[in-house]
């Protein structure tokens, strides 16, 4: 193995795939609260709500996340709302996860048949109660499959935090091949981009193939 | 800042610049499209039809394109091929890069679609006397494109977005032009804001034309 290899997979590795997963642990987990809460609120015949729900699942899921993220990171400081890099980009990726994560959530609540419904209201719970208590655990059954998806595309969607400068796997491959031009006149890029790659794969391979199996198993 | 604090001026001033950076988004997006369209519906058919090798070989290209995150596959083409001494432009690997994207995804939605075709309809073609390509134009591709119609312009849909990208290896497509006019004048949130407007309009736009072919093109069903 050539020289070169060691510090910048140890630097890929160790830097840039720890804040890739640090971002991308936040996001889902934001996306998830967000958008089953947004999802239910969908569900309910109340227009004004409803109006307001559907604007923010239409404008994060119809925007680029790179123009999200640019909003975020480069638009509101002029409102003076600061926020550092690593926050903007998983702020960005929270609204458009969540927009996903609430439209996938209306369509697995809807499917659950209404006699459940009845029951629990039957059973003397009320709409909070009937829903986190009955529906809810029904319907995340059924969402998962789509959550596992969410989850890669996050991971993948994570990289452009590297072009407003997050240190995350991409940006740490970047800098070790800008690193490598200064010191050795020999950029490398081909082989690290190809590493980098390597790296989702791996990563990305095992959930979507997770996500096939769920979809088979649990519909 | 409120509306009012907006500089309005300022975005009249910088319009043609603007235009012509969406004008390069929608060309990119076009050439991205057709050719997405193209690969997916051939490869889709291999993969439906189970043509060996041919088969196998878009299976991996399918499993690498959507299992890695585009942006990076962007820096490969830009910045890995030429170590190998293959150049790209910008504009070769601005279309090229959205083009392999979206290809690998319509491969899967076409697959789907023609897997979708009830397998009756082709015996029965075929019984009929017709030969299998003819069997194919007039029976499985009707059908089956008609229920891969849906995901595939989601899928056109995320190759314009995605076409924001460019951004990053400088390509003056629309995001990268609100950039470089906001680094000189420091008017992130006008330039972003018509930016932002700009994909919205189009990309609402886009849906819109899906439910309406949906209802237009819905299968009979009886079918």
């Amino acid at each position: 193995m050539p020289d070169w290899v060691r510090p910048v997979a140890e630097y890929i590795l160790k830097e840039g795939l720890k804040e890739t997963l640090r971002m991308a642990g936040l996001a889902v987990a934001g996306s998830a609260v967000i958008g089953i809460l947004l999802g239910t609120l969908l569900t309910i015949r109340f227009l004004p709500s409803r109006a307001l729900i559907r604007l923010y699942v239409e404008v994060w899921r119809g925007l680029p996340i790179i123009v999200t993220i640019f909003l975020i990171f480069f638009a509101l400081p002029s409102l003076d709302i600061r926020f550092s890099a690593f926050q903007a980009a998983t702020i960005g990726l929270v609204l458009w996860g969540s927009a996903q994560v609430a439209e996938a959530t209306r369509g697995a609540v809807e499917s659950i048949p209404r006699e459940q419904h009845e029951a629990a209201a039957a059973l003397g719970f009320g709409w909070v109660g009937r829903h986190v208590n009955v529906i809810l655990p029904q319907a995340l059954r059924r969402l998962l499959p789509s959550m596992v998806g969410l989850l890669v595309n996050v991971i993948q969607n994570t990289t452009i935090a590297a072009i407003i400068g997050v240190a995350e796997v991409l940006e740490t491959g970047n800098r070790s091949v800008e690193r490598l031009t200064f010191t050795s006149f020999e950029s490398h890029a081909f082989e690290i981009f190809a590493g980098v790659m390597a790296i989702f794969f791996i990563i990305s391979f095992p959930l979507t193939r997770l996500a096939a199996y769920l979809e088979r198993r649990l519909i | 800042m409120t509306l009012a604090a907006i500089d309005w001026d300022f975005i009249v001033d910088n319009l043609p610049e603007l235009l012509a950076g969406l004008r390069r988004t929608l060309v990119v997006a076009t050439i991205g499209i057709a050719g997405a369209f193209l690969v997916g519906l051939v490869l889709g058919a291999a993969r439906a039809h189970r043509i060996p090798v041919v088969s196998q070989l878009a299976a991996v290209y399918v499993e690498v394109i959507r299992n890695t995150p585009i942006l990076v596959q962007i820096f490969f083409l830009f910045f890995g091929l030429p170590q190998l001494g293959i150049r790209l432009s910008p504009f070769v690997t601005a279309w090229l890069s959205v083009l392999i994207w979206g290809g690998a995804y319509n491969t899967e939605n076409f697959r789907a679609g023609f897997e979708a075709v009830p397998r009756r309809f082709r015996e029965a073609a075929l019984a009929l006397g017709f030969t299998p390509r003819r069997t194919f134009v007039n029976v499985t591709l009707p059908i089956g494109g008609r229920i891969a119609l849906a995901p595939s312009i989601n899928t056109y849909i995320s190759v314009l977005k995605n076409t924001s990208l460019l951004t990053a290896i400088g390509y003056a497509e629309l995001t990268n032009v609100s950039r470089s006019i906001s680094a000189v004048t420091f008017k992130d949130a006008e330039m972003l804001l018509v930016v932002a407007v700009t994909y919205l309009a189009i990309v609402w736009t886009l849906s819109a034309l899906i439910r309406l072919l949906e209802a237009r093109l819905a299968l009979p069903r009886t079918a």
